[in-house]
């Protein structure tokens, strides 16, 4: 029981019920299944970028990038989907992975291969990946007449009332919850993250994991590219802008350690959850748009001072009182 | 012959760190691998383990010649090795310390918990070892880390298992677990190299010996054939007469006292005092609670209860700074991670805990800091080219120096050392106590932590001997025999 109470993913989903209780109280109709559903469809993209970003922060790293890259990736197959409405979505959505992908493995050849470290490299990728997208658009938008209704339909399918979106988040939960707990690869970036120096004595080749866990990141970017682009059905210079410290700070919510090699991936998703909750009960609650950000911003340090306090490292004991 | 080395050669950067050394390790023997600091032990580890690669010289694994060009072929080829800083992952558990990087999987590719869990348990109770397979390493004593990497080299199967100080931090009770499960390591068909500063127990449990000085073979043999002096000779390329230089001073009046200091789970009832020109020393087994009172005692954690009076006055300390103020230091066992920052100049870190001292409104004073580093250069003997050198570029003696002189330069009259002479080799341990001894004479108190008994003994006027946050007596060093700590410190009288 004491075990239960101490786990921080517990405490978080307390958080997260007694926050939805909470806006429940005020406002009752936010918490009808239509509207939760909403909830739950709006932090989806939220869900997976965390989870790929998580997988870079296990191993001491960042990934700035992600948001540039969503938005260059989305970019690119609105373009193309213009000139060529007539192939099918499919096409679209491989096509934005592997773009989202071969700028993930740009971020980590840099960081593995050319040494430059991985906050200054995502932040360049960053600005080039956002400045492409000026380049490739002419600035100029693409509307949601331009696309083809293929392309915009798939995002609106859904199954047992619940949105493509949500169930591509459930996927995404499971694939790497089981590459993490599972599978050689995550339990090496696990201890990548927490000792490098015994990962390499253990013969873990710390380059081909840096460019493996970008090349993750950068995919899911890409992905969420598509998605994006199709929810909104709109592809423009801006979209996303700032996406990335969302995400990081879903990870850190959900108890990601910035330290590295610490961290779970259902508490990660529960870090998007909160986050994804405020961001959508705010309104609800008629709280004034001056003040959303300032508060969000606030409940999500508490929720960080709650995670450390709770995380704190026991001192051993080495006396036994009487 | 399992291992044999010819002509091994490296350089880094034009230093020759090993030069043509031959190294023999025969079938199941346990092997001495001897040299002070910087002699090239742990390059001819690492070469071992594949982390460097031999500039010249061959590499005979079972008769049969091997490259080892990295970590992975190290381990496949059967050599494991356990090293003296933690190279466990602390979040992990027992389990997958384990399997690390050898994780078992099922037929689908997914990792196989349940199998490797039964397995680590079947292991853990083969060893004798009282450890749960799913507890984190972070929970786990510093023996029991051991355990778990003897453990992972031997589901490794490794043939030759390198050993580097497992000793350093263990009690006397663990170190005698730990030579039992050396021994069934031996019996077991294994090889072991086995490195260690502390020659009584390279006596004990070694068949051969191999002594590198300065990158060079010194001399090879069996341990029958040698002792005690002969090894330090070796190691030292001299002889080694005065291990502790003590000098007889006339201890003065209480300087220092605590009572009845107290942290929940970590001590209790720690009342003593310290007089002026003392050196009193604090032995216990490593996690006793000495470090942990010398912390609160600095201000590092706070203290549930007591008092401390310094000069006959009752001081509060609440933070480092008000024991610095007062005239108290604390030189943690963590010289590089605590003392020193690596990237800041000699200069600067010896100057690093007096900045108010040498500034004038909040502007500091170049002048003095040149001063200052000038005066503890010359006092510590510190071999620094110009001042403004990177501290991280000066050897590691040259580096401890650095630290004390950041702390002597606070002026200090009570400074309390942590394992001072912890993992340095004889020649800079003599240093060390040397410069104890003429610190006493000028007048400041000492107060050292030390799991060498024969460090106590030869330095210490007083010893407090704790057990388990407790402590069990204070003895008079002249009158105390060796057993008679040993007994307290294990808690068996």
């Amino acid at each position: 029981m004491k075990k239960i109470l101490t786990n921080r993913d517990f405490i978080l989903f307390s958080i997260i019920l007694i926050g939805l209780i909470a806006v429940g109280f005020a406002n009752p109709l936010f918490v009808t299944p239509k509207s939760i559903s909403d909830v739950l469809t709006d932090t989806s993209i939220l869900i997976i970028l965390a989870l790929s970003q998580m997988i870079v922060i296990l191993i001491r790293a960042i990934d700035l990038s992600v948001a540039s890259n969503l938005a260059l990736s989305g970019m690119l197959i609105s373009l193309l989907s213009t000139v060529h409405p007539e192939l099918p979505v499919y096409y679209f959505i491989a096509l934005s992975c592997v773009i989202g992908t071969v700028l993930g493995v740009l971020n980590g050849v840099s960081i593995a291969i050319l040494k430059v470290p991985f906050i200054v490299t995502t932040l360049g990728t960053l600005s080039i990946y956002r400045g492409l997208i000026y380049f490739v658009s002419d600035g100029k938008q693409v509307y949601s007449n331009e696309f083809s209704e293929d392309f915009l339909s798939l995002i609106h399918y859904k199954f047992l009332s619940l949105s493509f979106l949500f169930w591509l988040a459930v996927a995404a939960f499971i694939v790497i919850y089981v590459l993490l707990n599972h599978t050689r690869f995550g339990r090496n970036l696990y201890s990548l993250g927490g000792n490098p120096d015994a990962a390499k004595y253990i013969g873990i080749s710390e380059n081909k994991y840096i460019i493996l866990a970008y090349s993750i990141s950068g995919f899911f970017a890409g992905l969420c590219g598509y998605l994006w682009v199709a929810r909104y059905s709109v592809a423009s210079t801006q979209i996303a802008i700032g996406f990335e410290l969302t995400v990081i700070s879903a990870c850190v919510v959900g108890g990601i350690s910035v330290m590295g090699g610490v961290g779970t991936v259902l508490g990660c998703v529960l870090g998007a959850l909160l986050i994804g909750l405020i961001r959508n009960a705010l309104p609800a609650v008629d709280i004034s748009q001056f003040w959303q950000l300032a508060i969000s911003g606030a409940i999500i340090l508490m929720a960080i001072i709650i995670n450390t306090k709770t995380e704190q490292r026991k001192e051993k004991t080495i006396m036994v009182e009487n | 012959m399992k291992l044999e080395l010819k002509n091994i050669s490296k350089n880094f950067h034009g230093v020759k760190a090993l030069q043509n050394v031959d190294f023999q390790l025969k079938d199941n023997s346990i092997h001495a691998l001897l040299g002070e600091n910087g002699a090239g032990k742990s390059t001819l580890v690492k070469i071992l383990c594949g982390v460097y690669q031999p500039d010249s010289g061959t590499i005979n694994l079972n008769n049969q010649q091997q490259t080892i060009s990295n970590p992975a072929i190290s381990l496949s080829l059967g050599i494991s090795a356990i090293h003296q800083e933690s190279v466990m992952f602390d979040e992990l558990t027992v389990t997958e310390n384990i399997f690390i990087g050898n994780h078992l999987t099922k037929s689908n590719g997914l990792i196989d918990w349940g199998l490797m869990e039964s397995k680590t348990k079947k292991l853990l109770q083969d060893l004798e070892a009282n450890i749960e397979p799913n507890e984190k390493i972070k929970d786990l004593s510093i023996a029991q880390r051991h355990i778990v990497q003897i453990s992972r080299s031997l589901i490794h199967d490794a043939e030759i298992v390198i050993m580097d100080e497992p000793t350093a931090s263990l009690s006397q009770k663990e170190i005698n677990e730990l030579y039992t499960i050396i021994r069934n390591l031996k019996k077991q068909n294994k090889s072991i190299i086995f490195i260690s500063h502390k020659l009584d127990e390279v006596m004990e449990v070694c068949d051969d010996f191999t002594v590198l000085r300065d990158g060079e073979l010194i001399k090879f043999d069996k341990i029958s054939n040698t002792n005690k002096d002969q090894l330090i000779t070796y190691m030292a390329g001299r002889e080694v007469n005065q291990i502790f230089p003590k000098n007889n001073v006339t201890i003065e009046n209480e300087i220092f006292q605590v009572k009845d200091l107290y942290k929940k789970t970590q001590f209790k009832n720690i009342s003593f005092n310290l007089r002026k020109k003392e050196i009193l020393g604090f032995y216990g087994l490593v996690g006793s609670g000495r470090t942990e009172i010398m912390k609160s005692i600095f201000g590092i954690t706070k203290l549930d209860e007591g008092e401390i009076i310094f000069k006959d006055q009752k001081i509060s300390i609440a933070k480092p700074s008000d024991a610095i103020d007062q005239g108290i230091v604390y030189l943690s066992e963590e010289r590089q991670q605590l003392g020193m920052t690596g990237l800041m100049s000699v200069k600067d870190n010896i100057n690093m805990a007096i900045l108010d001292r040498n500034s004038q409104f909040y502007i500091l004073d170049n002048l003095k800091e040149i001063k200052n580093a000038t005066a503890m250069q010359e006092k510590l003997n510190i071999k620094v080219s110009y001042w403004s050198q990177l501290t991280q570029s000066l050897s590691g003696g040259n580096q401890q120096k650095t630290v004390i002189a950041k702390w002597l330069s606070t002026k200090p009259e009570v400074l309390i050392l942590d394992e001072p002479t912890k993992g340095i080799d004889v020649r800079s341990k003599s240093a060390v106590h040397e410069f104890m001894g003429e610190l006493v004479e000028e007048g400041m108190s000492i107060i050292m932590i030390s799991s060498e008994l024969p460090e106590i003994l030869g330095m210490c006027d007083r010893v407090v001997v704790m057990y388990k946050g407790l402590i069990k007596d204070i003895l008079d060093v002249k009158n105390a025999s060796s057993e008679q700590i040993v007994k307290l410190a294990s808690g068996e009288s």
